[in-house]
Protein backbone atom coordinates (compact mmCIF):
# COMPACT_ATOMS: atom_id res chain seq x y z
CA UNK A 1 0.00 0.00 0.00
CA UNK A 2 1.55 3.24 -0.88
CA UNK A 3 1.72 5.79 1.18
CA UNK A 4 -0.96 7.85 -0.95
CA UNK A 5 -3.76 5.38 -0.75
CA UNK A 6 -3.22 4.69 2.82
CA UNK A 7 -3.62 8.96 3.50
CA UNK A 8 -6.77 8.69 1.21
CA UNK A 9 -8.07 5.48 3.27
CA UNK A 10 -7.85 6.76 6.64
CA UNK A 11 -9.05 10.08 5.78
CA UNK A 12 -12.00 8.92 4.33
CA UNK A 13 -12.76 6.93 7.38
CA UNK A 14 -12.01 9.67 9.88
CA UNK A 15 -14.90 11.39 7.33
CA UNK A 16 -17.23 9.09 7.16
CA UNK A 17 -17.19 8.83 11.11
CA UNK A 18 -17.64 12.02 11.35
CA UNK A 19 -20.56 12.30 9.59
CA UNK A 20 -21.63 9.64 11.91
CA UNK A 21 -20.99 11.73 14.75
CA UNK A 22 -22.51 14.84 13.26
CA UNK A 23 -25.87 13.37 11.75
CA UNK A 24 -27.99 13.50 14.67
CA UNK A 25 -27.18 16.48 15.23
CA UNK A 26 -27.88 17.77 11.67
CA UNK A 27 -30.89 15.30 11.65
CA UNK A 28 -32.20 16.80 14.74
CA UNK A 29 -31.97 20.78 13.61
CA UNK A 30 -33.75 19.83 9.77
CA UNK A 31 -36.33 17.77 11.50
CA UNK A 32 -37.13 21.06 13.93
CA UNK A 33 -38.42 22.78 10.48
CA UNK A 34 -40.25 20.17 9.41
CA UNK A 35 -44.70 19.68 9.25
CA UNK A 36 -45.70 16.46 11.24
CA UNK A 37 -47.04 14.80 7.92
CA UNK A 38 -43.44 15.27 6.57
CA UNK A 39 -41.99 14.16 9.86
CA UNK A 40 -44.06 11.18 10.05
CA UNK A 41 -43.76 9.97 5.73
CA UNK A 42 -43.00 6.81 4.74
CA UNK A 43 -40.57 8.49 2.26
CA UNK A 44 -38.68 10.90 4.05
CA UNK A 45 -35.66 13.39 3.26
CA UNK A 46 -33.00 14.66 4.83
CA UNK A 47 -34.19 18.06 3.88
CA UNK A 48 -37.14 19.78 4.84
CA UNK A 49 -39.49 19.58 1.64
CA UNK A 50 -41.58 22.33 3.23
CA UNK A 51 -39.65 24.51 5.82
CA UNK A 52 -41.66 26.17 8.08
CA UNK A 53 -40.60 27.92 11.44
CA UNK A 54 -44.06 27.18 13.24
CA UNK A 55 -42.46 24.49 15.58
CA UNK A 56 -40.36 27.02 16.91
CA UNK A 57 -43.07 30.29 16.99
CA UNK A 58 -45.89 27.81 18.75
CA UNK A 59 -43.57 26.08 21.26
CA UNK A 60 -43.43 29.18 23.32
CA UNK A 61 -47.56 29.92 23.18
CA UNK A 62 -47.92 26.59 24.39
CA UNK A 63 -45.44 25.84 26.48
CA UNK A 64 -43.81 28.74 28.44
CA UNK A 65 -39.52 27.62 26.78
CA UNK A 66 -38.30 30.87 27.26
CA UNK A 67 -38.93 30.67 30.79
CA UNK A 68 -37.19 27.58 31.39
CA UNK A 69 -33.94 28.89 28.93
CA UNK A 70 -33.76 31.91 31.05
CA UNK A 71 -34.08 30.04 33.99
CA UNK A 72 -31.28 27.05 33.02
CA UNK A 73 -29.35 30.06 31.50
CA UNK A 74 -29.07 32.11 34.84
CA UNK A 75 -28.82 28.85 37.00
CA UNK A 76 -25.89 27.14 34.71
CA UNK A 77 -23.72 30.71 34.69
CA UNK A 78 -24.11 31.38 37.98
CA UNK A 79 -23.33 27.94 39.07
CA UNK A 80 -20.09 28.13 36.61
CA UNK A 81 -18.64 31.24 37.83
CA UNK A 82 -18.83 30.64 41.07
CA UNK A 83 -17.16 26.48 40.50
CA UNK A 84 -14.69 28.34 38.17
CA UNK A 85 -13.33 30.62 40.89
CA UNK A 86 -13.39 28.54 44.19
CA UNK A 87 -11.94 25.75 41.85
CA UNK A 88 -8.95 27.96 41.02
CA UNK A 89 -8.19 29.30 44.50
CA UNK A 90 -8.65 25.75 46.06
CA UNK A 91 -6.38 24.51 43.33
CA UNK A 92 -4.20 27.40 43.56
CA UNK A 93 -3.70 26.98 47.54
CA UNK A 94 -3.37 23.18 47.20
CA UNK A 95 -0.46 23.50 44.54
CA UNK A 96 1.53 26.49 45.47
CA UNK A 97 1.28 26.32 49.15
CA UNK A 98 2.75 24.43 51.92
CA UNK A 99 0.82 23.38 55.08
CA UNK A 100 0.37 20.25 57.16
CA UNK A 101 -2.54 18.32 55.89
CA UNK A 102 -2.18 19.43 52.16
CA UNK A 103 -1.76 16.15 50.85
CA UNK A 104 -4.49 14.54 53.10
CA UNK A 105 -7.07 17.26 51.64
CA UNK A 106 -6.11 17.26 48.30
CA UNK A 107 -6.40 13.46 48.59
CA UNK A 108 -10.12 14.02 50.14
CA UNK A 109 -10.90 16.35 47.34
CA UNK A 110 -9.86 13.00 44.91
CA UNK A 111 -12.26 10.88 46.63
CA UNK A 112 -15.33 12.94 46.18
CA UNK A 113 -15.00 12.16 42.57
CA UNK A 114 -15.76 8.77 43.37
CA UNK A 115 -18.47 8.83 45.24
CA UNK A 116 -21.80 8.11 42.73
CA UNK A 117 -24.77 10.66 43.10
CA UNK A 118 -26.96 8.33 44.39
CA UNK A 119 -24.97 8.30 47.80
CA UNK A 120 -25.41 11.94 48.80
CA UNK A 121 -29.05 12.60 47.11
CA UNK A 122 -31.14 11.22 49.25
CA UNK A 123 -29.99 12.68 52.61
CA UNK A 124 -29.25 16.21 50.90
CA UNK A 125 -32.73 16.39 49.62
CA UNK A 126 -33.75 15.78 53.24
CA UNK A 127 -30.70 18.04 54.16
CA UNK A 128 -32.49 20.85 51.91
CA UNK A 129 -36.10 20.48 52.87
CA UNK A 130 -34.04 21.40 56.97
CA UNK A 131 -32.68 24.52 55.49
CA UNK A 132 -35.98 25.52 54.45
CA UNK A 133 -34.67 25.86 50.52
CA UNK A 134 -37.01 24.06 48.79
CA UNK A 135 -38.35 25.71 45.51
CA UNK A 136 -35.45 28.17 45.71
CA UNK A 137 -32.27 28.45 43.83
CA UNK A 138 -30.07 28.39 46.54
CA UNK A 139 -30.76 24.20 47.07
CA UNK A 140 -29.78 24.41 43.05
CA UNK A 141 -26.34 26.50 43.74
CA UNK A 142 -25.00 26.08 46.91
CA UNK A 143 -24.54 22.37 46.99
CA UNK A 144 -22.49 22.35 44.19
CA UNK A 145 -20.63 25.81 44.71
CA UNK A 146 -17.42 23.73 44.98
CA UNK A 147 -16.33 20.87 42.80
CA UNK A 148 -13.59 17.83 43.33
CA UNK A 149 -13.44 17.81 39.34
CA UNK A 150 -12.75 21.42 39.10
CA UNK A 151 -10.00 21.59 41.86
CA UNK A 152 -7.95 18.76 40.77
CA UNK A 153 -7.91 20.24 37.38
CA UNK A 154 -7.21 23.58 38.32
CA UNK A 155 -4.62 22.18 40.76
CA UNK A 156 -3.06 20.54 37.62
CA UNK A 157 -3.01 23.08 35.46
CA UNK A 158 -1.68 25.90 38.18
CA UNK A 159 1.51 23.45 39.14
CA UNK A 160 2.12 24.36 35.86
CA UNK A 161 2.86 27.71 36.50
CA UNK A 162 6.39 28.75 37.64
CA UNK A 163 7.14 29.12 40.85
CA UNK A 164 10.04 32.11 40.18
CA UNK A 165 7.05 34.66 38.58
CA UNK A 166 5.38 34.31 42.11
CA UNK A 167 8.71 34.20 44.35
CA UNK A 168 9.33 37.63 41.75
CA UNK A 169 5.72 39.17 42.21
CA UNK A 170 6.01 38.33 45.90
CA UNK A 171 9.76 40.37 46.01
CA UNK A 172 8.32 43.10 44.48
CA UNK A 173 5.52 43.41 47.43
CA UNK A 174 2.40 42.07 45.51
CA UNK A 175 0.17 40.21 48.24
CA UNK A 176 -1.05 36.64 47.67
CA UNK A 177 -4.75 38.50 46.78
CA UNK A 178 -3.21 40.48 44.15
CA UNK A 179 -1.10 37.53 42.58
CA UNK A 180 -4.16 35.04 42.85
CA UNK A 181 -6.48 37.58 41.09
CA UNK A 182 -3.78 39.25 38.68
CA UNK A 183 -1.47 36.30 37.72
CA UNK A 184 -2.67 32.71 38.07
CA UNK A 185 -6.37 33.42 37.21
CA UNK A 186 -4.77 34.83 33.63
CA UNK A 187 -2.41 32.12 33.24
CA UNK A 188 -4.72 29.73 33.89
CA UNK A 189 -7.03 30.13 31.57
CA UNK A 190 -6.98 26.99 29.43
CA UNK A 191 -7.76 25.12 32.44
CA UNK A 192 -10.90 27.57 33.13
CA UNK A 193 -12.15 26.82 30.09
CA UNK A 194 -12.23 23.34 30.26
CA UNK A 195 -14.08 23.70 33.78
CA UNK A 196 -16.15 26.46 32.64
CA UNK A 197 -17.31 24.39 29.70
CA UNK A 198 -17.97 20.94 31.86
CA UNK A 199 -19.67 22.78 34.46
CA UNK A 200 -21.84 24.56 32.65
CA UNK A 201 -23.00 21.42 30.89
CA UNK A 202 -23.81 19.84 34.12
CA UNK A 203 -25.39 22.47 35.63
CA UNK A 204 -27.39 23.20 32.11
CA UNK A 205 -28.12 19.40 31.42
CA UNK A 206 -28.65 18.11 35.14
CA UNK A 207 -32.09 17.15 35.57
CA UNK A 208 -33.03 14.86 38.60
CA UNK A 209 -31.67 17.66 41.19
CA UNK A 210 -34.06 20.28 39.83
CA UNK A 211 -37.16 18.00 39.02
CA UNK A 212 -36.48 17.13 43.30
CA UNK A 213 -36.32 20.51 44.66
CA UNK A 214 -38.10 23.08 42.18
CA UNK A 215 -41.46 22.63 42.81
CA UNK A 216 -43.08 25.92 41.17
CA UNK A 217 -43.37 25.21 37.22
CA UNK A 218 -42.39 29.29 36.47
CA UNK A 219 -39.00 28.38 38.20
CA UNK A 220 -38.42 24.92 37.11
CA UNK A 221 -35.31 24.43 34.44
CA UNK A 222 -34.94 23.19 30.94
CA UNK A 223 -34.28 19.67 31.10
CA UNK A 224 -37.04 18.76 33.71
CA UNK A 225 -39.15 20.96 31.28
CA UNK A 226 -38.07 19.08 28.31
CA UNK A 227 -39.13 15.89 29.88
CA UNK A 228 -42.29 17.66 30.57
CA UNK A 229 -43.03 18.70 27.39
CA UNK A 230 -42.36 15.57 25.92
CA UNK A 231 -45.12 13.90 28.09
CA UNK A 232 -47.84 16.46 27.39
CA UNK A 233 -46.84 16.57 23.33
CA UNK A 234 -46.01 13.10 22.89
CA UNK A 235 -47.19 13.21 19.26
CA UNK A 236 -46.15 16.49 18.28
CA UNK A 237 -42.69 15.58 17.04
CA UNK A 238 -42.28 19.07 15.28
CA UNK A 239 -42.48 20.44 18.36
CA UNK A 240 -40.57 18.21 20.32
CA UNK A 241 -37.34 18.40 18.14
CA UNK A 242 -37.56 22.45 18.32
CA UNK A 243 -37.28 21.54 21.85
CA UNK A 244 -34.12 19.45 21.94
CA UNK A 245 -32.67 21.73 19.79
CA UNK A 246 -33.15 24.71 21.78
CA UNK A 247 -31.31 23.13 24.48
CA UNK A 248 -28.62 21.78 22.52
CA UNK A 249 -27.27 24.26 20.50
CA UNK A 250 -26.43 27.20 23.62
CA UNK A 251 -23.86 24.42 25.02
CA UNK A 252 -22.76 23.39 21.39
CA UNK A 253 -21.82 26.83 20.65
CA UNK A 254 -19.94 27.51 23.63
CA UNK A 255 -18.19 24.42 23.20
CA UNK A 256 -17.43 25.81 19.30
CA UNK A 257 -16.10 29.06 20.59
CA UNK A 258 -13.77 28.28 23.23
CA UNK A 259 -12.66 24.56 21.97
CA UNK A 260 -8.82 25.54 21.56
CA UNK A 261 -8.85 26.68 24.84
CA UNK A 262 -11.04 23.83 26.23
CA UNK A 263 -9.34 21.03 24.76
CA UNK A 264 -5.60 22.26 25.91
CA UNK A 265 -7.37 22.51 29.35
CA UNK A 266 -8.43 19.07 29.64
CA UNK A 267 -5.64 17.48 27.92
CA UNK A 268 -2.72 19.34 30.64
CA UNK A 269 -4.76 18.13 33.73
CA UNK A 270 -4.72 14.09 32.25
CA UNK A 271 -1.25 14.28 31.35
CA UNK A 272 0.50 15.52 34.07
CA UNK A 273 -2.32 13.57 36.31
CA UNK B 1 7.29 23.74 61.06
CA UNK B 2 5.79 25.65 57.95
CA UNK B 3 8.29 28.60 58.32
CA UNK B 4 11.26 25.98 57.78
CA UNK B 5 9.90 24.58 54.53
CA UNK B 6 8.21 27.68 53.32
CA UNK B 7 10.49 30.99 54.13
CA UNK B 8 8.98 33.32 51.91
CA UNK B 9 5.45 32.91 53.70
CA UNK B 10 3.41 36.15 54.19
CA UNK B 11 0.96 37.18 56.29
CA UNK B 12 -1.41 37.66 53.33
CA UNK B 13 -0.83 33.82 52.35
CA UNK B 14 -1.26 32.69 55.58
CA UNK B 15 -4.91 34.48 55.43
CA UNK B 16 -5.86 33.28 52.18
CA UNK B 17 -4.89 29.90 53.22
CA UNK B 18 -6.91 29.66 56.13
CA UNK B 19 -9.49 31.38 54.46
CA UNK B 20 -9.65 28.33 52.24
CA UNK B 21 -9.03 25.60 53.70
CA UNK B 22 -11.49 26.38 56.47
CA UNK B 23 -13.77 27.05 53.71
CA UNK B 24 -13.55 24.27 51.76
CA UNK B 25 -13.39 21.71 54.75
CA UNK B 26 -16.55 23.10 56.31
CA UNK B 27 -18.36 22.98 52.56
CA UNK B 28 -17.26 19.43 52.15
CA UNK B 29 -18.27 18.37 55.47
CA UNK B 30 -22.05 19.79 55.31
CA UNK B 31 -22.77 18.61 51.38
CA UNK B 32 -21.00 15.31 51.72
CA UNK B 33 -19.38 14.09 55.13
CA UNK B 34 -22.85 14.53 56.53
CA UNK B 35 -24.84 13.09 53.69
CA UNK B 36 -22.48 10.07 53.54
CA UNK B 37 -23.10 9.17 57.57
CA UNK B 38 -27.43 10.16 56.93
CA UNK B 39 -27.24 7.58 54.06
CA UNK B 40 -25.37 5.03 55.53
CA UNK B 41 -27.60 5.39 59.22
CA UNK B 42 -30.43 5.70 56.97
CA UNK B 43 -29.19 1.98 54.81
CA UNK B 44 -30.35 0.27 58.23
CA UNK B 45 -33.76 1.61 58.56
CA UNK B 46 -37.02 1.60 57.19
CA UNK B 47 -36.94 4.85 55.80
CA UNK B 48 -40.10 6.60 53.97
CA UNK B 49 -40.52 10.73 53.83
CA UNK B 50 -44.11 10.83 52.70
CA UNK B 51 -45.50 8.66 55.77
CA UNK B 52 -42.66 10.10 57.76
CA UNK B 53 -41.58 6.46 58.89
CA UNK B 54 -37.61 6.08 60.04
CA UNK B 55 -37.31 2.83 61.70
CA UNK B 56 -34.26 0.50 62.53
CA UNK B 57 -34.41 -2.46 60.60
CA UNK B 58 -30.67 -3.94 61.12
CA UNK B 59 -29.46 -5.67 58.10
CA UNK B 60 -33.24 -6.05 56.42
CA UNK B 61 -32.43 -3.58 53.44
CA UNK B 62 -29.19 -5.28 52.45
CA UNK B 63 -30.18 -8.78 52.50
CA UNK B 64 -33.78 -7.63 51.03
CA UNK B 65 -31.24 -5.86 47.79
CA UNK B 66 -29.24 -9.43 47.60
CA UNK B 67 -32.09 -11.46 47.26
CA UNK B 68 -33.73 -9.39 44.80
CA UNK B 69 -33.69 -10.42 41.17
CA UNK B 70 -34.23 -7.06 40.09
CA UNK B 71 -31.12 -6.07 41.50
CA UNK B 72 -28.84 -8.66 40.13
CA UNK B 73 -30.72 -8.43 36.92
CA UNK B 74 -29.77 -4.89 36.90
CA UNK B 75 -26.01 -5.90 37.59
CA UNK B 76 -25.77 -7.70 35.18
CA UNK B 77 -27.25 -5.43 32.83
CA UNK B 78 -24.47 -2.51 34.56
CA UNK B 79 -21.95 -5.01 34.06
CA UNK B 80 -22.76 -5.83 30.33
CA UNK B 81 -23.52 -1.89 29.61
CA UNK B 82 -20.02 -0.93 30.85
CA UNK B 83 -17.84 -3.30 29.42
CA UNK B 84 -19.14 -2.79 25.84
CA UNK B 85 -19.21 1.20 25.99
CA UNK B 86 -15.94 1.21 27.63
CA UNK B 87 -14.36 -1.43 25.13
CA UNK B 88 -15.81 0.58 22.06
CA UNK B 89 -14.94 3.68 24.09
CA UNK B 90 -10.74 3.08 24.26
CA UNK B 91 -11.05 0.90 20.59
CA UNK B 92 -12.40 3.75 19.14
CA UNK B 93 -10.45 6.52 20.63
CA UNK B 94 -6.82 5.01 20.84
CA UNK B 95 -7.37 3.85 17.03
CA UNK B 96 -8.90 7.60 16.10
CA UNK B 97 -6.36 9.11 17.90
CA UNK B 98 -3.55 7.65 16.79
CA UNK B 99 -5.21 8.17 12.83
CA UNK B 100 -5.73 11.78 13.31
CA UNK B 101 -1.68 12.06 15.03
CA UNK B 102 -0.04 10.29 12.35
CA UNK B 103 1.42 12.06 9.32
CA UNK B 104 -1.25 10.26 7.15
CA UNK B 105 -4.34 13.50 8.53
CA UNK B 106 -3.92 16.74 7.97
CA UNK B 107 -7.10 19.08 9.72
CA UNK B 108 -6.00 17.50 13.16
CA UNK B 109 -8.23 19.50 15.07
CA UNK B 110 -11.16 19.47 12.54
CA UNK B 111 -11.79 16.08 13.54
CA UNK B 112 -10.82 16.36 16.95
CA UNK B 113 -13.37 19.17 17.22
CA UNK B 114 -15.95 16.95 15.68
CA UNK B 115 -15.52 14.25 17.53
CA UNK B 116 -15.57 15.90 20.54
CA UNK B 117 -18.84 17.53 19.42
CA UNK B 118 -21.22 15.13 21.60
CA UNK B 119 -19.35 14.96 24.71
CA UNK B 120 -20.58 18.55 25.10
CA UNK B 121 -23.93 18.25 24.29
CA UNK B 122 -26.57 17.79 27.51
CA UNK B 123 -27.51 13.80 27.90
CA UNK B 124 -31.18 14.70 28.36
CA UNK B 125 -31.76 16.25 25.34
CA UNK B 126 -29.15 13.96 23.11
CA UNK B 127 -31.16 10.98 24.63
CA UNK B 128 -34.34 12.44 23.44
CA UNK B 129 -32.44 12.82 19.67
CA UNK B 130 -31.94 9.46 19.94
CA UNK B 131 -34.96 7.97 20.84
CA UNK B 132 -36.50 9.68 17.91
CA UNK B 133 -33.96 7.94 15.72
CA UNK B 134 -34.58 4.82 17.23
CA UNK B 135 -38.67 5.52 16.49
CA UNK B 136 -39.94 2.90 14.17
CA UNK B 137 -42.29 5.49 12.51
CA UNK B 138 -40.63 8.74 12.18
CA UNK B 139 -37.19 7.39 13.27
CA UNK B 140 -33.82 7.25 10.55
CA UNK B 141 -32.23 4.41 11.87
CA UNK B 142 -34.35 2.10 10.29
CA UNK B 143 -34.43 4.22 7.25
CA UNK B 144 -30.84 4.30 6.89
CA UNK B 145 -30.42 0.71 7.63
CA UNK B 146 -33.22 -0.80 5.34
CA UNK B 147 -34.47 -2.39 8.80
CA UNK B 148 -37.69 -2.74 10.33
CA UNK B 149 -37.07 -3.59 14.21
CA UNK B 150 -38.52 -1.23 17.28
CA UNK B 151 -34.99 -0.67 18.69
CA UNK B 152 -36.34 0.18 22.26
CA UNK B 153 -39.11 -2.27 22.55
CA UNK B 154 -37.51 -5.29 21.18
CA UNK B 155 -36.29 -7.00 24.31
CA UNK B 156 -32.68 -8.21 22.13
CA UNK B 157 -32.07 -4.73 20.67
CA UNK B 158 -32.84 -2.24 23.76
CA UNK B 159 -29.89 -2.19 25.31
CA UNK B 160 -27.76 -2.93 22.69
CA UNK B 161 -29.21 0.69 21.60
CA UNK B 162 -28.55 2.07 24.31
CA UNK B 163 -25.04 1.38 24.36
CA UNK B 164 -24.44 2.32 20.85
CA UNK B 165 -26.26 6.02 22.01
CA UNK B 166 -23.76 6.09 25.04
CA UNK B 167 -20.54 4.99 22.84
CA UNK B 168 -21.74 7.82 20.33
CA UNK B 169 -22.22 10.21 23.33
CA UNK B 170 -18.57 9.44 24.85
CA UNK B 171 -16.02 7.77 22.64
CA UNK B 172 -14.82 11.35 21.37
CA UNK B 173 -13.33 12.13 25.22
CA UNK B 174 -11.22 9.22 24.53
CA UNK B 175 -9.60 10.76 21.41
CA UNK B 176 -8.70 13.62 22.69
CA UNK B 177 -7.67 11.88 25.94
CA UNK B 178 -5.32 9.84 23.89
CA UNK B 179 -4.25 12.68 21.61
CA UNK B 180 -2.87 14.40 24.63
CA UNK B 181 -1.13 11.69 25.58
CA UNK B 182 0.18 10.87 21.93
CA UNK B 183 1.66 14.65 22.03
CA UNK B 184 3.09 13.90 25.38
CA UNK B 185 5.04 11.04 24.28
CA UNK B 186 9.17 11.17 24.44
CA UNK B 187 10.01 11.84 20.34
CA UNK B 188 13.55 10.00 21.42
CA UNK B 189 12.18 6.65 22.23
CA UNK B 190 10.40 6.61 18.83
CA UNK B 191 13.47 7.82 17.37
CA UNK B 192 15.79 4.94 18.68
CA UNK B 193 13.02 2.35 17.89
CA UNK B 194 13.57 3.67 14.33
CA UNK B 195 17.03 3.70 14.41
CA UNK B 196 16.82 0.24 15.64
CA UNK B 197 14.85 -1.18 13.04
CA UNK B 198 11.23 -1.57 14.11
CA UNK B 199 8.33 -0.99 11.50
CA UNK B 200 5.27 1.19 12.56
CA UNK B 201 2.99 -1.87 14.06
CA UNK B 202 6.44 -2.91 16.47
CA UNK B 203 6.89 0.74 17.28
CA UNK B 204 2.97 0.77 18.15
CA UNK B 205 2.71 -2.31 20.11
CA UNK B 206 6.01 -2.16 22.08
CA UNK B 207 6.50 1.76 22.48
CA UNK B 208 3.55 3.63 22.11
CA UNK B 209 0.94 1.29 23.52
CA UNK B 210 2.99 0.57 26.71
CA UNK B 211 3.59 4.54 27.47
CA UNK B 212 -0.45 5.34 26.82
CA UNK B 213 -1.21 2.76 29.62
CA UNK B 214 -1.35 5.58 32.20
CA UNK B 215 -3.71 6.83 29.78
CA UNK B 216 -5.94 4.20 29.37
CA UNK B 217 -6.31 3.54 33.22
CA UNK B 218 -7.50 7.07 33.50
CA UNK B 219 -9.98 6.79 30.50
CA UNK B 220 -11.12 3.22 31.73
CA UNK B 221 -11.19 4.34 35.69
CA UNK B 222 -13.42 7.65 34.80
CA UNK B 223 -15.60 5.38 32.46
CA UNK B 224 -16.05 2.95 34.90
CA UNK B 225 -17.11 5.70 37.71
CA UNK B 226 -19.41 7.24 35.44
CA UNK B 227 -21.44 4.61 33.74
CA UNK B 228 -22.18 2.65 37.14
CA UNK B 229 -23.85 5.63 37.42
CA UNK B 230 -25.51 6.25 34.46
CA UNK B 231 -29.01 6.51 34.68
CA UNK B 232 -30.31 9.19 32.38
CA UNK B 233 -30.61 7.99 29.06
CA UNK B 234 -32.70 4.89 30.96
CA UNK B 235 -34.75 7.39 32.10
CA UNK B 236 -35.16 9.38 28.65
CA UNK B 237 -35.16 6.38 26.48
CA UNK B 238 -36.81 3.27 27.83
CA UNK B 239 -37.86 3.88 31.40
CA UNK B 240 -35.72 0.11 32.02
CA UNK B 241 -38.10 -1.65 29.35
CA UNK B 242 -39.44 -3.31 27.78
CA UNK B 243 -40.24 -5.01 31.01
CA UNK B 244 -37.12 -4.62 32.83
CA UNK B 245 -35.17 -5.46 30.59
CA UNK B 246 -32.81 -1.95 30.12
CA UNK B 247 -32.75 -1.53 34.20
CA UNK B 248 -29.36 0.10 35.30
CA UNK B 249 -28.07 -0.13 39.47
CA UNK B 250 -28.47 3.43 39.24
CA UNK B 251 -32.19 3.15 37.56
CA UNK B 252 -33.45 1.21 40.47
CA UNK B 253 -32.32 3.56 42.67
CA UNK B 254 -33.60 6.18 40.84
CA UNK B 255 -36.86 4.58 41.00
CA UNK B 256 -37.00 3.11 44.54
CA UNK B 257 -35.77 6.79 46.09
CA UNK B 258 -38.03 9.16 43.99
CA UNK B 259 -40.54 6.89 42.59
CA UNK B 260 -41.22 4.83 45.07
CA UNK B 261 -39.97 7.19 48.36
CA UNK B 262 -38.31 3.87 49.89
CA UNK B 263 -35.31 6.27 51.27
CA UNK B 264 -33.80 3.58 53.75
CA UNK B 265 -33.75 0.62 50.61
CA UNK B 266 -32.27 2.90 47.72
CA UNK B 267 -29.68 4.03 50.82
CA UNK B 268 -28.79 0.30 50.79
CA UNK B 269 -28.55 0.20 47.27
CA UNK B 270 -26.38 3.26 46.83
CA UNK B 271 -23.66 1.96 49.43
CA UNK B 272 -23.69 -1.81 47.39
CA UNK B 273 -23.36 0.68 44.49
CA UNK B 274 -20.46 2.64 45.94
CA UNK B 275 -18.14 -0.42 46.78
CA UNK B 276 -18.64 -2.00 43.50
CA UNK B 277 -17.26 1.50 42.20
CA UNK B 278 -14.54 1.03 44.37
CA UNK B 279 -13.30 -2.20 43.68
CA UNK B 280 -13.93 -2.42 40.08
CA UNK B 281 -11.67 1.37 40.51
CA UNK B 282 -9.27 -0.62 42.53
CA UNK B 283 -9.40 -3.81 40.58
CA UNK B 284 -8.37 -2.18 37.27
CA UNK B 285 -4.90 -0.29 39.26
CA UNK B 286 -4.31 -4.34 39.51
CA UNK B 287 -4.98 -5.27 35.89
CA UNK B 288 -2.73 -2.30 34.16
CA UNK B 289 -0.13 -3.43 36.99
CA UNK B 290 0.87 0.38 37.53
CA UNK B 291 0.79 1.06 41.50
CA UNK B 292 1.31 4.51 41.52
Amino acid sequence: MTNKAGKIIVNIVLLLLGIVTVYPFVWMVFSSFKENQEIMALEQSLLPQHFITENYINMNSRFDFLHFFTNSLFVAVTITVLVVYTSTICGYVLSKYRFRGRNLLFGFVLSTMMIPWCVTIIPRYSLIQTFGWMDSYKALIIPVMFSGFGIFNMRQNISAVPDEILEAARIDGANEFYIFHRIIFPMARNGIASIAIFQFLWAWEDYLWPYLVINTQEKQLLSVGLKMFSGQYSTDYGALFAATAISILPVLLIYLFFQKQFIAGIAASAVKG
Amino acid sequence: MFKKSHPLQSRSEIILRNIVVAVMVVFFTVFLIIPIGIAFAGSFHEWNPLSGTYKFLGLKNYIEVFSSGLFWKSMRNTVLFSVVVIVFRVGLGLAIACAIFSSLVKYKSFFRAVFYMPVVTPMVAVAFVWKFMYNPQIGTVNQILGLDVNWLMNPKTALIAVMIMTIWKDFGYAVVMYMAGLFSLPSDAMEAARVDGANGWQTFRYITLPLLRPMTLFVVITSIISYIQAYIQILIMTEGGPGTDTYLASYIIYDEAFVKYNFGYASALSFVLFVVTAAFTMLSFRVSGSEE
